[in-house]
């Protein structure tokens, strides 16, 4: 388990970062590493060059911006959880930073990094989907601005093009309901199935609500049926029930060893339920 | 069945206790807790040159081409071989046990014409770095013609495709043997209760990996091989007879080594090749095994089936047991113990338990199938027989009507010495008293009460219980008391020195047992001594003490035997002396608390350390005649098959959204005779629960119908971490060995033993509302949310299935 022969720089500019990005097909970012290195020690990755963002300067702030707060891709998962803002502002983040992985490895590993691996399983990419999050990101030709729901396209795929690199997530702190539900057999493993649902409560009910699912699908997506249920409409159990059947209806699940589809439908049910009669609480 | 000839070697000492029985801290955690232990992966030799392995990525093929030349091109490679290479040095090594009806089958080092199992080495780079190493292995230039894979056990019982070209009809093993009126039991039964019961094939994954360094002196002929191994001189012993190294030249080294739990109680193709490639390149080449290759290609463990029927009377009384074994043994024998470990040991050793059944019939058979070959792992046997006794048991409880507590102590053996239909001798045990103690810890009837109404909330808790009686201290006389004829013995050195502290040397090598401290408290406690002034040396090297393994539940016994016989001789040597210094008769010397004293004289006593620097420094002190060497050797073998028990309670919670089992409380009972170190027999029993825990819940190694392995990661293989571990309560029973040293028996098994059954009960007690039973592990979310969705009734059991829907192809 030796990764193959790559070359290394750390740059201390985005500028040189995005030179070197662009100076070879398969040169790639690497940032905390937690998913990439063992990547290269199974050999099932083998870039020509790693472009390492640590000496990158302001990549590792969590900035209140009133309506919303912008997260430096350097920041680990760490100090998210740890964050006294994130716990006021987008306790969401909090709570569900605790889930990833253990302590060594939320210690080493980055938002950002997470975020562009997209990997299915991520809590990162489930909650920023539901978060309505943004994603901002610099290549060759400058800035552009990436909504999570145009950004995770596929298992292990974003529209991050291979010589761009995230450098912040902007997140609107006005959903201020939310639930995060994770069923992961033992603390630290990757989920067998996740839930994210958020919303802005107005008059009793939640405004615009996103309900997303990770882990147990293929690629992150939003449970729109389960949405659609939800929105404009008094919590109550009865409409957690609803909402648990349409997830079971709508979700489309993968199966490999830890779980058949059939067992991840009803897990994704279960969930969906635990998430509304916890918002229905929380509201 | 033979009694074994009495040796001046299988006596022991009578030891005053004072060390023995308290909870002396470890003296080996200052060092391994604060980094200082040393490993193999921390041995670095000047001028050694890294070995990388290229594994079979098929189950099953015939090799048509193979050419290492890129590999031997590649920069930084210094030798590269494939089987054809290493085959003329090596054949192979022979894998059998000496039971009825066992088929040997050879192992090459490297496979030459057929690759077996996903993992199996196919060729061997050495190279400046592991780096380089692995680079090379992918420039391998090979051609295979796949050939059908034997995944399941039952399809290869059956005939059909052939997994193992020297096993034609896929039998590694096949015998059986019936004692009392068997038959009779059966047919005059008022009911009968059976099932088929499966453990899953799980890995006993280390925290430390394999690793082998080897080092060769062409000028002296000598061998240094560094190994991980449980078994050095074992290991030493193989290298002279497979590779002709002279034996007094070699010399097996074992570092601090992070658990082998039975998994580094092998001989490998790795050890074998090691010194092999070292002798052809001349330097040290070193080879530490990776976490994938030890998932991989590390001895897998436990994966068969037993079914098992019991007789019953109308009074609920078994009146015989028919248990059949059927073990998944992976591509070959692995030697030493074979495909029979699992199968074998779960029928001879573990039917009949505690249970008073005049009538026992079993038979056992393994087959090779087209995955890696299985090995011992803590409680080899054990635990599959146990399993299927104790649920088979709980099966019976409820046939009956009574509660799991109330029909074991109905068929419980009370008298002792007790002799179990198939002639084994169980000299001693509480085996009634764990039942009762256990009942009284787990409060039954506030227990019952509880689950019922949690029930009425939907909360689904249940109790199960597992009690046990496990074979220890593996020796000549367990071997034969079993029906095999395997020679064990161990010897220790004990030195006093002129301040009166000891050194001590042992046989057996550790890994992570506390070896080091609970055999200083048995030489602290024969000399007299205080136990800091003990120091102990586990088999670091086979050029100290012999050992015949660390296996078997039996360091503290074998080792702690010899330790006291050695001591007893040089604490006579000091009475000898402490009685011409106080000019009184050796007789009345006694030796306790750092004196030697006078027996019933108040002031007559002189310090032992006086004592031991008279005998170097003071010949005038010395009695007529007298030889003054401080230091012995002796050996130890015990003269009676001797067996610990006990029994677990253990609490779990379902959750039924998810079919989560989450792990509440665990109640142990122990009786391993005298406690030596109550902080380490706790250890013990908490980390063998835990793999207990692991092996029915959380681990299996999963393959797929082409054979091909699916959980090479922990990503993927579901290691119990902390996060699991409920909290322990643990009661200590005291019958002690009336042979072995202090009365201390084996239990460094016993958890993992007897853990599983306890889970499974617990699982399928909560389940009753939803009337299914479960008897495959591992049990599954998946598989435990399918019991309470009432997808499965009693008439359509999960029972008898080969074949799980998860997993286990």
């Amino acid at each position: 388990m030796k990764p193959p022969k790559f070359s290394y720089v750390a740059p201390t500019t985005l500028d040189d970062a995005l030179k070197h990005l662009a100076s070879d097909p398969d040169a790639k970012v690497l940032s905390g590493g937690q998913s990439l290195m063992p990547l290269l020690a199974m050999r099932l990755a083998a870039p020509s060059i790693l472009v390492d963002l640590q000496h990158v300067p302001n990549l590792s702030d969590i900035e209140d911006r009133g309506d919303h707060i912008r997260i430096g891709a350097r920041v680990t998962h760490r100090e998210i959880e740890r964050s006294a803002l994130l716990a006021d502002r987008l306790p969401i983040l909090s709570a569900a930073a605790s889930h990833i992985a253990h302590p060594q490895i939320r210690s080493r590993g980055t938002f950002g990094g997470s975020t562009a691996h997209a990997d299915p399983s991520g809590e990162w990419p489930t909650i920023l989907l539901a978060l309505s999050a943004t994603m901002q990101a610099v290549g060759p030709h400058g800035n552009r601005t990436i909504e999570a729901d145009d950004f995770f396209v596929g298992p292990f795929t974003s529209t991050l093009r291979d010589d761009e690199i995230l450098t912040h997530v902007s997140i609107p702190t006005t959903r201020t309901a939310w639930s995060f539900q994770e069923a992961a057999v033992k603390k630290g493993d990757y989920g067998l199935a996740l839930i994210a649902a958020t919303g802005t409560p107005r008059g009793g009910v939640l405004v615009d609500p996103r309900v997303t699912v990770g882990a147990a699908v293929g690629s992150v997506t939003r449970l729109v049926a389960v949405e659609r249920i939800l929105t404009d409409e008094p919590l109550t159990d009865e409409l957690a029930e609803e909402a648990a059947v349409a997830a079971a209806e709508s979700v489309k699940p993968i199966s490999d060893i830890h779980g058949s589809s059939d067992y991840r439908r009803k897990l994704v049910a279960s969930l969906v339920r635990r998430a509304v009669v916890e918002l229905k609480n929380g509201a | 069945m033979k009694k074994l000839d009495s040796h001046q070697h299988m006596t022991t000492p009578v030891i005053a206790a004072r060390s023995v029985g308290t909870r002396v801290l470890r003296s080996e955690d200052p060092r391994l807790l604060s980094g200082r232990g040393e490993f193999i992966a921390d041995i670095n030799l000047p001028g050694q040159l890294h070995v990388a392995f290229v594994r079979s990525p098929v189950a099953h093929a015939r090799i048509i081409h193979m050419d290492l030349s890129a590999i031997r091109d590649a920069d930084g490679v210094a030798l590269a071989w494939s089987g054809q290479d290493v085959a003329p040095l090596c054949e192979g090594l022979v894998g059998e046990m000496a039971v009825e009806g066992c088929f040997p089958t050879t192992m090459p080092l490297l496979a030459k014409d057929e690759v077996l199992y996903v993992g199996e080495p196919i060729a061997v780079v050495v190279a400046d770095s592991r780096y380089a190493a692995e680079d090379a292995c992918e420039l391998i230039d090979w051609d295979f013609e796949e050939l059908p894979a034997v995944t399941n056990a039952d399809a290869a019982l059956a005939g059909g495709p052939v997994a193992n070209p020297q096993l034609s009809d896929n039998l590694g093993l096949k015998g059986g043997a019936s004692f009392g009126n068997v038959s009779e039991a059966f047919e005059q039964a008022d009911q009968v209760v059976q099932g088929r019961f499966y453990t899953c094939r799980v890995s006993a994954a280390p925290m430390e990996t394999r690793g082998v360094i080897a080092d060769y002196e062409w000028a002296s002929k000598g061998l240094r091989l560094w190994s991980n191994t449980q078994m050095p001189h074992y290991l030493k012993y193989m290298l002279t007879a497979y590779l002709g190294f002279p034996e007094q030249g070699v010399e097996v080294i074992t570092p601090d080594t992070g658990g082998g739990f039975g998994q580094k109680a092998h001989v490998y193709p790795e050890e074998m090749l090691l010194p092999l490639l070292a002798r052809e390149v001349g330097r040290p080449v070193k080879w530490i095994e990776d976490r994938r290759e030890n998932l991989i290609a590390g001895a897998h463990a436990h994966e068969q089936f037993v079914d098992i029927a019991y007789a019953l009377d109308a009074d609920g009384k078994i009146t015989g047991v028919r248990t059949d074994a059927l073990g998944d043994g992976g591509a070959y024998h692995m030697p030493p113990w074979s495909m029979a470990v699992e199968p074998w040991c779960a029928v001879v050793m573990t039917p009949t338990g505690i249970y008073d059944i005049p009538a026992a019939e079993y038979t056992y058979s393994a087959v090779a199938t087209n995955k890696t070959p299985v090995g011992a792992y803590r409680g080899v046997g054990y635990m599959a027989g146990t399993l299927a006794r104790e649920c088979l048991a709980d099966d019976a409880a409820r046939a009956l009507g009574m509660s799991p507590f109330e029909f074991r102590r109905h068929n419980v053996v009370r008298d002792f010495p007790w002799t179990n239909a198939q002639d084994i001798v169980y000299q001693e045990g509480s085996w009634l008293e764990t039942i009762n103690v256990l009942e009284k810890m787990v409060d039954y009837p506030a227990f019952l009460q509880r689950q019922s109404e949690l029930r009425e909330q939907g909360r689904y808790i249940g109790l199960g219980l597992s009690v046990f009686v496990e074979s220890s201290g593996e020796s000549t006389a367990t071997s034969q008391e079993h029906g095999l004829g395997d020679v064990y013995h161990d010897t220790a050195t004990v030195r006093l020195n002129p301040n009166g502290t000891a050194n001590v040397t042992i046989g057996l090598s550790a890994q992570g047992q506390g070896l080091a401290t609970t055999m200083a408290q048995m030489a602290a406690d024969t000399l007299g001594i205080n136990v800091e002034h003990v120091s102990v040396q586990t088999a670091r090297s086979t050029s100290h003490a012999y050992g015949s393994g660390t296996i078997g539940s039996r360091g503290a016994v074998v080792a702690g035997g010899a330790v006291a016989r050695a001591a007893d001789v040089v604490r006579e040597k000091v009475r000898l002396v402490a009685a011409n210094m106080l000019e009184a008769s050796v007789d009345d010397i006694q030796l306790t608390d750092g004196l030697a004293s006078v027996k019933g004289v108040a002031d007559a006593s002189v310090s032992i350390a006086d004592v031991a620097t008279s005998i170097y420094f003071d010949t005038s002190s010395w009695p007529e005649d007298f030889e003054p060497s401080l230091e012995a050797t002796q050996a130890y073998d015990p003269a009676q098959a001797m067996f610990s028990n006990g029994g677990h309670a253990i609490l779990v919670e379902l959750d039924p959204e998810t079919g989560f089992v989450r792990f509440e409380k665990v109640y142990s009972v122990e009786d391993c005779g005298t406690v030596i170190n109550p902080n380490i027999v706790e250890g013990q029993i908490r980390g063998g629960v835990l793999q207990g825990i692991g092996a029915s819940v959380f681990e299996e190694l999963a393959y797929d119908e082409s054979g091909q392995i699916l959980t090479t990661t922990f990503l993927d293989y579901g290691l119990p971490t902390m996060d699991v571990a409920p909290p322990f309560e643990i009661h200590h029973l005291e019958t002690p060995s009336s042979h072995s040293a202090s009365g201390v028996k084996g239990m460094g098994e016993s958890g993992l033993i007897a853990a599983p059954a306890a889970v499974l009960n617990a699982v399928n007690d909560a389940l009753t509302p939803f009337n299914v039973v479960l008897r495959d592990l591992p049990l599954t979310p998946q598989r435990v949310l399918k019991a309470m969705s009432g997808e499965l009734s009693t008439a359509q059991q999960e029972a008898t299935s080969t074949q799980g829907e998860t997993g286990h192809a």
